[in-house]
């Protein structure tokens, strides 16, 4: 059985690369992506993607706050999980979750745990509720 | 006792192209080697200069963008990390032959897939997204 998905999107190299390796470490599949545009081409691209955790602020058209509006059109049940240092909670912004940044690899692990399970819980495939 | 399995050798893949990126960063973890994603020359070297790992072979798009072109960034990481194997890929087909011969070279000396099935994998994802993309 193949193991959950998460599309990580951070435009910070090394934020991104050590937040994937944590979240393979632990078993889950993950998809990386250094920027918003590049995010909105991975679920495009028709692969499955079972939660995404997502910076803000970022270059490109697509910014955290788009990704996730799109994400939902695709995909109204995926979960998005929103990390960002300038975060302001509104009801206005579709994301199911926040975190403030700097968060510990433990608190995002929790997050994605609260809303998928763990990496080998049974995928959903297409969360179009 | 267990014997202690040696750490995976460390590769960076570096293509604008997130839907190439990821195929044959997936390709190669399945190799077995630990992977850096670098979308742009900068990350290339942000990823060397880190040096919280040894990184041990830069397969990258010869069209990379970024503070240097991919020659340019060949250059530098031969002045700088002499020891770093240097692949240039010009193309979707020669990307996977190149990773095809890095796994056959890996810590697994086992290929997951033929390369050319990589090579289709990407051209659909690429396909799906031109379709997909207004």
């Amino acid at each position: 059985m193949d193991a959950q998905t998460i599309l990580v999107v951070e435009d910070e190299f090394l934020i991104r690369f050590m937040l994937a390796d944590s979240l393979r470490d632990v078993g889950y599949q993950v998809l990386e992506a250094a920027d918003g545009d590049e995010g909105f081409d991975i679920l495009s691209s028709g692969k499955v993607v079972d939660l995404i955790v997502t910076d803000v602020r970022m270059p490109g058209e697509v910014d955290g706050m788009e990704l996730t509006r799109r994400s939902k059109l695709l995909a109204p049940g995926r979960p998005v999980i929103v990390c960002s240092a300038h975060l302001f909670k509104s009801e206005s912004y579709p994301a199911d979750e926040f975190l403030a940044k700097p968060y510990s690899m433990a608190e995002l692990a929790d997050a994605i745990a609260r809303w998928i399970g763990d990496p080998w819980q049974k995928s959903s495939q297409t969360h179009s509720a | 006792m267990a014997e202690e399995l040696p750490d995976p050798q460390c590769l960076i893949v570096a293509d604008a192209d997130v839907l190439i990126r990821n195929a044959l960063a997936e390709y190669l973890r399945h190799c077995g080697y630990k992977v850096f994603e670098a979308a742009t020359s900068d990350e290339v070297i942000m990823a060397l200069e880190e040096g919280a790992v040894k990184i041990d072979a830069l397969l990258a798009d010869a069209e990379l963008s970024g503070k240097f072109n991919a020659f340019e960034l060949r250059i530098w990481v031969r002045d700088h990390y002499p020891d770093v194997e240097i692949v240039l890929a010009g193309n979707v087909d020669s990307a996977a032959k190149a990773a095809g011969h890095l796994c056959d070279e890996g810590p697994h000396f086992q290929r997951p897939y033929d390369p050319e099935s990589v090579a289709a994998h990407i051209k659909r994802l690429l396909a799906a997204t031109r379709r997909e993309t207004p």
